[in-house]
């Protein structure tokens, strides 16, 4: 088979990114997948988004990724989260029928130029000394390629709990990838397992809806691409609220002696923030109820996936559990629920670039390095298969800083601080959130990845239109003045306006909204988001230029690159521990030295003293 | 290449010795600040006698103010040294001063790391530099561990103890809206950020007025009765304070008295011997010595060598001893055979022998004389801190109950964190994340 710059293994959320990336960034691209009916399925919860998820969907969507224009086209059910707490932290989140989420990234993948997809499984890779070569499939076919981008999920060393059952899979129904697994061992990246888990999925048609709360969908529907608009939306459904009572937590306490997680069965390390139901029975055992979202899989089909109840109990138990819920009476379990160990690597081990520090060429994304979550994995195929294309093209890989984008928090904290439980993405985690905002994702990324060279005609037209007005109607707001009697303005404020302001001073007002402000001026507008970036502009002036006056003052020192082979060991008064710790992670500049745990101050100005000193010999021997 | 963009400040001479002492400012405002302080133009390389004034105009002292033009200065950047008296109060209020017009305290062997990234001292001496920051960052480990101790450093932890549970509450109401948490948020967060207000206004208070600066550093004598902490008192304040007699358990409350030894106040406390009390007065005294071990900045422990007492036991009273005590082997003229190793602390209060030694190394224990980073710059350091927190926190009580800025409460509240940090240690936001796991289920 002839070669490919970039090839691609996994077709999951990681890998479809990555392959569509490469490919936009002109390089020749294969994705390998051991089942193509599987591209883009969603095996965890039917939902895309949510509090910092979102965040990364519409940077990646900036960026021009698949994502957000497959959850406009899948999303059945869409929610605003966090709408009255401030913007930096409101958040969007989309229940996805599968089906259809499935079939608008399969679309979008077979669509994309310089891009092949070939259902292979792989079983081998070849280096060339420490670099990547080709690939081996199970077919005997050799494959050669510059780059190389692994994207194998929960398949390596995959082992399923059900109860005290076990079996090896990557996923319920999909064989797991062990040769793969063991060849990437013997290279030793450092290998850990992680655990997750998911909840027994319920036919529809035995639940008693009646019984339970509501949750309808927002009325005004919000789209999570840039480009999408409401009538992407295919037709709406209902979410439902059920609760766990005393009597399923009994059950469940009866249980335990059968619970994989309690005998010992389970290594991996399960994620704090998405517990099993047994979890948190045992941990808080003071609530007597626990809230469980019921979630449709989709709009062809019964099945329902209740979130907040994910288990490994044996299924009797399940049974039981389920039956003890309100509603649920009668409930029959479609699939049983699941935990699932698998292998990752240490993410320690990787370049920001996410290329491995031990093989050129070859790239890890996605929960290989211990991230979970479609969003996560989405956002760090992107970054991945643009770096691979970059390197086949000889050119310097692109990362987004902490105060670019959630996708260079995670990276940063993921290649500086490694994990030890699965990684998923909290507004917390950005110390910059009132700048990275899921609004201005577009504002942020799009113009750099129209640098890149992954950013089409169509979104560019689309987003210089809105850049130029936001511009246009941020320069007038300051001309254009209010009289004291204005009617329409008066009565959007609290108290009369007293004296002639600018729309400007106006608009900073807490209760003012913007788009109804520019209306009343007669200020026309391509869309609401327009006035949207006004709004917050104006309102948010001072902590904005604050913050972004800190990423300024940091910039000079953190920015100051460390030459890649610079050998620590030669800094004296560094503790043993702090050369270990900056050896494994070879930071790229000192901002990222001074994130590594345990890095003091004084190490840092260490590192500093010995930077320049290495710089200034080898400035003699150039002269 | 331009590293650095910000203007630092440091006392540059050892304080508490009296005589000269003296501030350097250096950064790209330091000329701004030095024409400030003084009221006066300045001229690049000449010095001029100016009158130091305070934010509210007030003369804090006289000297000379002398500016360096960048690049023809130390660190290679504008820098301006402020010449005053010695003595670490007025030198206190000078760094102050500097801090609120702009500068920020300087961190361990800064002024000559950036005279080395400036090009103004040799490549050669890069080791000389590395070996500056780090003895320099012990020192200011070891004044801030100091500045730490006592009721100090447990109103400081209770107080981020508060905030962060502040923060936890805001932070998960942000980061897991469908967990049930908003309702625990109304409830009362502006009478806890009143609260944590207070608590920094205390902190300021006691930081300023009960420490070393104005009342002198706390000095406490313990030891079995009898082991000489009244003649040691009387002998480092030179009269008679103490009744001293030789029955044991003469002292029964705590006597104080001041003690000036190289410029630095001392204030000493004599405290009743710590044995099992034989009566209810007794008793008493031997409970507030204890409290005053606590809060006392450094305590001396007496012990009486003229006891039977042997090595092994004196070398278990060194390795056990607090970071803060010295252990003081009183009565050496009543010694004969026995030798005491010269590392440790041995007096007669009786002939005088040792006092000097002793006095010195008061002295040494509060990094005055090393000029690196003392009691009194680590505390400033901790002042500056706890002030930058309260402005945050302030900004915060603003956030509270307004729609839409729940973002902002956040921001406000992790920025007086981050100003604590650097007082307490790092809390990073996986810590913060594993406090909201732990304190509530969260997760569908």
């Amino acid at each position: 088979m002839k070669a490919f710059d970039v090839i691609v293994v996994g077709g999951g959320h990681a890998g479809t990114e990555a392959a569509l990336a490469s490919a936009r960034a002109g390089a020749s691209t294969l994705l390998l997948t051991q089942n193509i009916e599987t591209i883009g399925q969603m095996s965890c919860n039917p939902a895309i988004g949510g509090i910092g998820k979102s965040h990364l969907v519409k940077e990646i969507d900036a960026l021009g990724g698949a994502i957000g224009i497959a959850a406009d086209r899948a999303g059945i059910h869409w929610r605003i989260l966090n709408s009255r707490k401030g913007p930096a932290v409101q958040a969007t989140r989309a229940q996805a029928d599968r089906a259809l989420y499935k079939a608008a990234i399969r679309e979008i993948v077979e669509a994309q130029a310089g891009l092949s997809i070939f259902q292979q499984s792989v079983v081998d890779l070849r280096f060339k000394g420490q670099k990547v070569d080709s690939v081996i499939t199970d077919s005997g076919l050799r494959i050669k390629t510059k780059g190389l981008v692994l994207t194998v999920g929960t398949f390596l060393g995959g082992v399923i709990h059900v109860g005290l059952n076990k079996q090896t899979g990557g996923r319920m129904g999909d064989a797991p990838s062990n040769l793969l697994a063991q060849k990437l061992r013997d290279i030793e990246f450092g290998v850990d397992r992680l655990k997750t888990g998911t909840p027994p999925r319920i036919d529809g048609k035995t639940v008693n809806f009646g019984l339970l709360e509501e949750q309808p969908g927002e009325s005004q529907r919000p789209t999570m691409s840039f480009l999408g608009k409401p009538e992407d939306h295919p037709r709406q459904v209902l979410c439902h609220i059920a609760h766990t009572n005393e009597r399923t937590h009994d059950i469940i306490r009866k249980g335990l002696d059968r619970s994989p997680l309690f005998t010992g069965e389970i290594e991996g390390v399960g994620p704090r923030y998405c517990p099993s139901i047994e979890d948190k029975i045992k941990r808080f055992s003071d609530k007597n109820q626990h809230q469980i979202f019921i979630e449709p899989e989709g709009l062809g089909t019964q099945e329902l996936y209740p979130n907040g109840i994910s288990t490994s109990l044996p299924y009797d138990v399940q049974l039981d559990l389920v039956r003890s819920i309100k509603g649920f009476e009668a409930a029959h379990i479609t699939r049983p629920g699941y935990a699932i160990e698998y292998d990752f690597f240490e993410p320690r081990n990787l370049y920001p670039s996410l290329q491995t520090k031990k093989i050129v060429g070859l790239f890890f994304a996605g929960q290989i390095n211990g991230t979970t979550g479609y969003e996560e994995a989405a956002a760090q195929g992107l970054i991945a298969g643009l770096n691979a294309a970059r390197l086949s093209q000889e050119k310097e890989p692109w990362v987004p800083k902490r105060s670019e984008a959630y996708v260079g928090v995670m990276i940063d904290d993921l290649v500086t601080m490694g994990t030890k439980e699965p990684y998923r993405m909290f507004t917390s985690r950005a110390e910059y959130r009132l700048i990275l905002r899921q609004d201005n994702a577009d504002r942020r990324l799009t113009p750099k990845g129209r640098e890149l060279g992954i950013i089409d005609e169509k979104r560019w037209t689309k987003f210089c239109e809105k850049r130029d007005q936001i511009d246009e109607i941020s320069k007038k707001i300051k001309k254009i003045f209010i009289s004291a009697e204005d009617k329409k303005v008066n009565a959007m404020l609290n108290k009369p306006l007293g004296r002639e302001y600018s729309l400007l001073e106006i608009m900073k007002r807490p209760e003012i909204k913007g788009m109804a402000l520019l209306e009343a001026a007669g200020l026309k507008m391509i869309s609401s988001s327009v006035a949207e970036q006004i709004e917050i502009d104006c309102k948010y002036e001072g902590y904005i230029s604050r913050q972004e006056k800190e990423v300024e003052k940091n910039k000079s020192h953190s920015d100051q690159p460390i030459p890649p082979d610079f050998c620590f060991d030669s800094i004296p008064g560094l503790s043993n521990e702090a050369k270990q710790k900056l050896a494994l992670i070879k930071p790229k500049n000192l901002g990222q030295a001074g994130r590594i745990p345990g890095m003091t101050p004084a190490a840092v100005s260490l590192l500093m003293v010995y930077l320049k000193k290495g710089d200034s010999i080898q400035n003699v021997h150039a002269d | 290449m331009a590293y650095i963009k910000d203007t630092i400040a440091a006392i540059a001479t050892p304080s508490g010795k009296g005589g000269v002492g003296i501030v350097r400012i250096s950064g790209p405002v330091a000329v701004r600040i030095g024409k400030e302080i003084s009221k006066r133009e300045t001229e690049h390389r000449v010095a001029t006698l100016v009158s130091f004034y305070d934010d509210r105009g007030r003369t804090i002292d006289q000297g000379l103010l002398i500016c360096f033009q960048g690049p023809h200065s130390f660190t290679g950047e504008d820098l301006i040294e402020l010449q005053g008296h010695g003595g670490p109060v007025v030198m206190d209020l000078l760094l102050k001063r500097a801090i609120q017009l702009g500068a920020r305290q300087a961190g361990p062997g800064e002024f000559s790391q950036r005279a080395f990234l400036n090009n103004k001292i040799d490549l050669v001496q890069a080791e000389a530099i590395a070996d500056l920051i780090n003895s320099s960052s012990e020192q200011a480990a070891l004044g801030s561990m100091r500045s730490l101790q006592g009721d100090f450093s447990n109103q400081i932890n209770s107080t981020l103890k508060k905030l962060v549970q502040l923060r936890v509450l805001v932070e998960a109401a942000a980061d897991f809206p469908e967990d049930g948490i908003e309702a625990e948020i109304n409830k009362d967060e502006k009478e806890k950020l009143t609260y944590l207000l207070n608590q920094l206004d205390q902190l300021l208070e006691g930081a300023k007025e009960g420490h070393a600066f104005s009342q002198g550093v706390s000095l406490v004598l313990t030891g079995k009765p009898n082991a000489g902490k009244s003649s040691l008192m009387n002998a480092l304040c030179k009269r008679d304070v103490s009744i001293v007699t030789e029955i044991p358990g003469t002292t029964r409350d705590v006597v104080r008295e001041d003690a000036i030894i190289e410029g630095v106040t001392f204030r000493i406390l004599d405290t009743a011997g710590t044995r099992q009390a034989k009566n209810k007065i007794e008793a008493e005294g031997v409970k507030r010595a204890l409290k005053e071990v606590e809060r006392a900045d450094i305590v001396l422990n007496l012990v009486d060598v003229s006891e039977n007492i042997e090595l092994e036991m004196m070398e278990e009273l060194e390795k056990n001893k607090r970071a803060k005590e010295i252990v003081v082997y009183n009565k050496v003229d009543l010694l004969h055979k026995k030798s005491i190793p010269s590392s440790f602390q041995c007096v007669s209060v009786k002939t005088g022998d040792g006092l000097q030694k002793l006095k010195k190394r008061l002295i040494k224990e509060l990094g005055v004389l090393s000029g690196g980073d003392s009691i009194f710059s680590a505390r400033r350091r901790h002042i500056t801190a706890i002030e930058q927190a309260r402005i945050h926190i302030l900004e915060a009580t603003g956030f509270i109950g307004i729609e839409n800025q729940i973002d902002l409460l956040a921001e406000e509240l992790r920025l007086a964190q981050l100003a604590l940090d650097s007082i307490t240690g790092t809390f990073t936001s996986d810590d913060l994340l594993g406090e909201i796991f732990n304190n509530f289920c969260i997760g569908k």
